[in-house]
């Protein structure tokens, strides 16, 4: 029943092999292990069915009249041995199953990991949150269930099913028939009942989506509906949510019920139709009591493992749901890598006509500019503006539909994607942390650098003292990415890390934004000093942090609509003599300070 | 997770997943007895091929009538199966869906009454999981596994009292068996129950690991650090495997043990039987009716032991369910006072979120009526812990905070949402229109307040510029807008609910500056009138308050208006002549 409430989804052909396909990845060459385990989990079922056969046979001397103490004896002892051959053998199924499902969990997951490595920056960005999770542990887990239970067990029921009743058939066709007969009908009658239930089943997954959807809304508005004393209207939603949910499962239910609410008592009925049909033929004379006694043993329970399939081919599709996630993922094209180390001309970045966009919505149009090597380049605008998507195709986040983007002279696209990595620091306003040491964080972008050269970068970063005020200086571990410390830390400890590597071109995407304005005085004039001989390409909202940049570029919906130095731009009565305007006017502008004021 | 928690035996889940049923009780329990009384149709089955192979084997014969009226049995018998299995399944899973329903309302108000500090200091997926998923873990036991339990127990049951009926000693052999296996069964269990919470946790830290990888895939890239990343990727995934294996191999073996136990009745009986019968303590006709059945006693017992491993899942979520219903919303006042005027004042108060690392220590200080405050330090000195304590998302440990000369406590929770706002860094839009959100704390305003508020929060014109204006559809944490307009629906949202104490954590992501001018104004706007005390984070706010606390490590450092403070040569001189320089 559980099986069948849980098993409601409707899923096609193809979907359903998935789970399968992503098996086959998963076991290598391990065919033979696999193999092992379903012909172990079958000699299983082959002892559990010795011993009924054991029993016939005591039955069968026992009509006869002609049980002898010895032929107690030797079943007690066969029936010992069978049912210790079966623990063996079913132990042992389980433990290579086992073995063998996570040996296969792992190797997916390398593969996954190894395919994400090669997948373009752009790609994890426009991951949603929680995916990772899904693709990487969720799913792959799913898969135990399958490799660890059903293939073994769902092939060894098959296996014993069909030669048992090749069996029951060679013995009497017609009490087979009667052995059989119910286990079809209920698997129609389970099959039907879901079929006349799909709007039902389409509702209560409706309804369940809902509910989620709601429970999430409810949670996660938490604080300001308690401060504006609506929970009532967030519960209210909730609860309705809940309550549809119980009225579309109790519908669903009070459909399905009539006939799969039946069919399991009608698959575990068999030993009725049996005694049935064996007494009218007994009455013809047409069945002897030793042919009855054994489909009556054998017969009765000897349908049940079928079921077993029946769960087996609703939690291949349910899995395969997951398993189309994960095979999609495998399928993402991997970016292109010449893998060649290219001598660089210099070290300045050049857009080139380039044009860019997400499926039909253009990002950048025709964006063209140099930023000279040596020198600061900053971008300017408001949000949206496309400021960081050109800061991430100099890292080839994603490859551009037009034009070219040039290190040095040379297409990004041409060098190996590690040069372009090597060439390339970049410091993002999301930074991401290990829940490592401090050192081993900052050791990312140098693994053999001195303990001299950790400590000089973090302080140009304005990182050492809050470091050294750590319970365990640098050896400090700081946490799920880098939960102990604060915001601006976290950036500094990324600007640290990317001065650490040491790179010709460093991008710095709102790398401040988070950090106090007195250590963001000092950041910039570290980064001011370091950027000598760098190529520097800043974006930033406090226009004063780039107010000494050599060029500013100003980017308006995807192209860059002024470029110049702060001195010109801003006497002018252009965009960014505008933002300046506004960036300023707290100052000056008495609608903001009359509260002191006045 | 981390906290201890004492594994309940099969028993002790079983129990309080009955005590959950509530008022679906005798429901479920009609249920369970109709799955008893199929099992016992079905045994009745099984009697008749006892009486027909017993009559047969001393020679009977079968005549038309015989036949037919066996035929009617047995019919009657599949019938009542059928009926009873029905009628069973209908009353169980309407009676957990009933009661997962009931159970799911009591979770949503409970949760809606535990102080935001519960929310704060947890996963709000974790709550999320509890109402949902696990509540379906949880209900599916009861529809499926507590029926099962009486269906597995019921034929078993009658067997026994069949084989009682023919030889009290064979019934005690097939007994014996079913009795080792007991005790080793619950001492499996409760070692296995043990195991499952260490697994869990091991399981929830090489997911960690792994899910850290995955999500730092960009960076270890950017740092080309592929190849050494995933050797020790590779590590997690291995020491992951391993602890599956062990773990695993843990739990198979005694199932599988139990098992064999269980099933060594047969031989058992076998052996017995044969030395009773040639004791002459038995008849063979008895003997043959035994071992005809004997299989099936042992089979639905096995099957039990599937049950009960769906119950160690549904007592892990049990667990997480009970975690929330275990949670004491904050106490409220009997007899709740009134406040005179809107002063706040924190005396002596001190603060830890966890035992042991106080926050705030030993607080003092006055915020006057119609006033703006200013809190400005260091990350983690405090700042947003005394927003925290003032909007009552968790209570002071030491000390109190008087509103008006009320303490908090005193005051009835309702009142103290309509004297404070609260308006976050992280502006939350529930899923509605724009018009709903600005409302959303005054249900009754009229259309010409929510823009008059809108106006002044400087959002109008973004809001008239959209397609549907004011009844455009907003998704729920309101993604389709930017973080400025959010900021400012928020702050339309405060101005119009017109509490007289607001708390302001101002916004410290980094916005352009057309953007931050327009919510430099609404939040200008918003404190006119009212008594604002700010987490502030730019100078212009800062330089604009009437007072400034400087907080540092949980205490105030200096106090005053800027003006004040700045000619003092303290810790405020020397902070605001560096962050000045920034902005130099």
């Amino acid at each position: 029943m559980g099986m069948a409430k849980t098993g409601t989804d409707k899923s096609v052909f193809p979907e359903r092999m998935a789970a399968l396909r992503l098996i086959g990845f998963g076991l290598g060459g391990d065919w033979r292990k696999l193999a092992a385990s379903v012909a172990l989990a079958t000699a299983s079922v082959f002892f559990q069915l010795l011993l009924v056969w054991i029993t016939w046979r005591l039955v069968l001397s026992l009509i006869e009249g002609r049980a002898s103490p010895g032929l107690f004896f030797q079943a007690a002892v066969g029936g010992l041995a069978a049912v210790a051959l079966y623990g063996l053998t079913f132990g042992l199924a389980m433990a290579l199953s086992h073995r063998l499902a996570f040996d296969s969990i792992l190797r997916i997951r390398l593969m996954m990991a190894r395919h994400m490595a090669m997948l373009p920056l752009g790609w994890f960005a426009d991951c949603p949150t929680g995916m990772a999770k899904k693709l990487v542990i969720d799913e792959p887990e799913q898969l135990e269930l399958l490799i660890a239970h059903a293939i073994p067990e769902g092939t060894s029921a098959a296996v014993n099913w069909l030669a048992l009743s090749v069996w029951l058939f060679v013995i009497d066709w017609r009490m087979a028939l009667a052995s059989i007969i119910l286990t079809p009908l209920a698997a129609v009658a389970i099959t039907y009942a879901m079929s006349r239930t799909r709007a039902e089943t389409e509702r209560y997954r409706k309804s369940q989506a809902q509910m989620n959807a709601a429970v999430v809304e409810y949670l996660a508005g938490m604080a300001v509906t308690k401060i504006f004393n609506r929970t009532d209207l967030t519960l209210a939603r909730a609860s309705d949510a809940v309550r549809e949910q119980a009225a579309a499962q109790t519908a669903w239910a009070l459909r399905y019920l009539p006939l799969g609410g039946s069919a399991l008592p009608l698959a575990m009925a068999s030993i009725c139709v049996i005694l049935t049909v064996g007494v009218w033929l007994m009455q013809a004379g047409q069945l002897d009591l030793a042919t009855l006694a054994f489909f009556v043993i054998v017969g009765a329970n000897y349908s049940r493992p079928l079921l077993k399939l029946f769960g087996l081919l609703h939690q291949l599709s349910h899995i395969s749901l997951g398993a189309v996630e994960v095979l999609r993922l495998m399928r993402a094209p991997a970016q292109p890598d010449t893998g060649r180390h290219l001598p660089l001309g210099d070290h300045s970045v050049t857009f080139g006509n380039v044009r860019f966009g997400y499926d039909d919505r253009t990002v950048l149009h025709d964006v063209s500019f140099t930023a000279p090597a040596g020198e600061v380049t900053a971008l300017v605008g408001p949000s949206g503006a496309g400021k960081s998507t050109i800061a991430g195709l100099i890292l080839r986040t994603h490859d551009i539909q037009d034009g070219q983007i040039l290190i040095g002279g040379v297409d990004i696209r041409d060098m190996a994607v590690d040069q372009l990595m090597q060439t390339v620091a970049v410091v993002f306003q999301q930074t991401f942390l290990f829940s490592d040491t401090v050192e081993a964080n900052l050791r990312l972008a140098k693994p053999q650098a001195t303990e001299a050269e950790l400590i000089a970068a973090c302080r140009a970063a304005q990182a050492h003292d809050f470091i050294q005020a750590l319970p365990e200086g640098y050896a400090t571990r700081i946490g799920a990415q880098g939960r102990m410390l604060s915001g601006g830390e976290r950036q500094r400890l990324a600007i640290a890390r990317a001065i650490l590597k040491d790179a010709p071109v460093i991008l710095l995407d709102e790398a401040t934004a988070a950090t106090d304005l007195e250590n963001e005085a000092a950041i910039h004039a570290a980064m001011s000093a370091l950027a000598r001989g760098r190529t520097l390409i800043v974006i930033a909202h406090r226009l004063h942090t780039i107010r000494h940049a050599d060029q500013i570029l100003v980017v308006e919906g995807g192209r860059i609509v002024e470029r110049g130095d702060h001195a010109s731009l801003s006497a002018g009565t252009g965009a960014y003599a505008r933002l300046w305007r506004d960036y300023r006017s707290d100052d000056e502008d008495p609608q903001l300070t009359q509260r002191r004021h006045g | 997770m981390s906290d201890p928690v004492i594994p309940r035996s099969d028993w002790g889940s079983l129990c309080r997943l009955w005590s959950l049923l509530g008022p679906s009780r005798p429901m479920m329990l009609a249920g369970i007895g109709l799955r008893f009384l199929q099992s016992l149709a079905l045994g009745a089955a099984f009697a008749i091929v006892v009486a027909v192979i017993t009559e047969l084997a001393a020679g009977g014969t079968i005549s038309v009538e015989r036949a037919g009226g066996i035929t009617l049995a047995l019919a009657v018998s599949l019938m009542a199966q059928i009926g009873f299995g029905y009628l069973s399944a209908r009353l169980a899973w309407l009676s957990s869906f009933r009661a997962a329903h009931s159970l799911r309302l009591t979770l949503l108000r409970h949760l809606g009454r535990l102080p935001m500090g519960f929310h704060l200091s947890r996963h709000n997926g974790d709550s999320v999981a509890a109402v949902t998923s696990d509540m379906q873990v949880i209900d599916s036991f009861m529809s499926d596994a507590l029926p099962q339990i009486a269906q597995s127990l019921g034929l078993p049951l009658a067997m026994l009292a069949f084989l009682a009926l023919q030889d009290w000693v064979l019934a005690l052999t097939a007994t014996v068996t079913i009795l080792l296996a007991l005790p080793l069964f619950v001492l499996s269990s409760q070692r296995l129950a043990r195991l499952g919470l260490i697994r869990q946790d091991r399981q929830a830290q090489a997911s960690a690991d792994m899910i850290e990888y995955v999500q730092g895939l960009a960076v270890i890239r950017a740092f080309n650090r592929t190849a050494d990343a995933e050797s020790r990727f590779h590590t997690a995934l291995t020491e992951f495997r391993d602890i599956s294996i062990t773990l695993t191999v843990q739990l198979v073996r005694p199932m599988v043990l139990v098992g064999v136990v269980l099933m060594l009745g047969v031989p058992l009986v076998i052996a017995v039987g044969g030395w009773r019968l040639h004791a002459g303590a038995i008849e063979p006709m008895a003997l043959i009716a035994v071992l005809v059945l004997i299989l099936s006693l042992y089979a639905p017992l096995m099957a039990m032991l599937s049950v009960m491993e769906l119950a160690r899942l549904a007592e892990a979520a049990l667990i997480r369910v009970d975690r929330i219903l275990d949670a004491t919303p904050l106490p409220q006042p009997v007899t709740p006072r009134t406040p005179e005027g809107f002063a706040l004042r924190f005396e002596a108060v001190s603060f830890g979120y966890t035992p042991g690392s106080p926050t705030l220590r030993d607080t003092n200080f006055t915020v006057p009526e119609r006033s703006t405050t200013a809190i400005v330090g260091p990350s983690g000195a405090g700042k947003s812990t005394i927003l925290n304590l003032i909007a009552r998302f968790w209570d002071v440990e030491r000390g109190q905070i008087l509103l008006g000369g009320v303490n908090l406590r005193d005051l009835d929770a309702a009142q103290l949402t309509d004297l404070v706002t609260v308006v976050f860094q992280d502006a939350w839009l529930c899923s509605g229109t724009i018009r709903d959100n600005i409302a959303l704390g005054s249900v009754d305003a009229s259309d010409e307040a929510i823009i008059a508020a809108a106006r002044q929060a400087q959002a109008h014109d973004f809001i008239a510029a959209l397609p549907q204006g004011y009844d455009t559809p907003v998704a729920e944490g309101g993604t389709t807008l930017s973080g400025g307009e959010r900021q400012r629906i928020s702050i339309a949202r405060a101005i119009l609910k017109n509490a007289p104490i607001v708390l302001l954590d101002e916004a410290t992501s980094a916005i352009d500056p057309h953007t931050d001018r327009a919510l430099r104004l609404a939040l200008a706007r918003l404190a006119e009138g009212r008594t604002l005390i700010m987490v502030a984070h730019k100078l212009s706010s800062v330089q604009a308050a009437d007072e400034i606390l400087m907080l540092d490590q949980g205490q105030i450092t200096a106090r005053g208006p800027h003006d004040t403070l700045i000619r003092e040569n303290g810790p405020y001189r020397r902070w605001w002549k560096m962050q000045r320089g920034g902005e130099g």
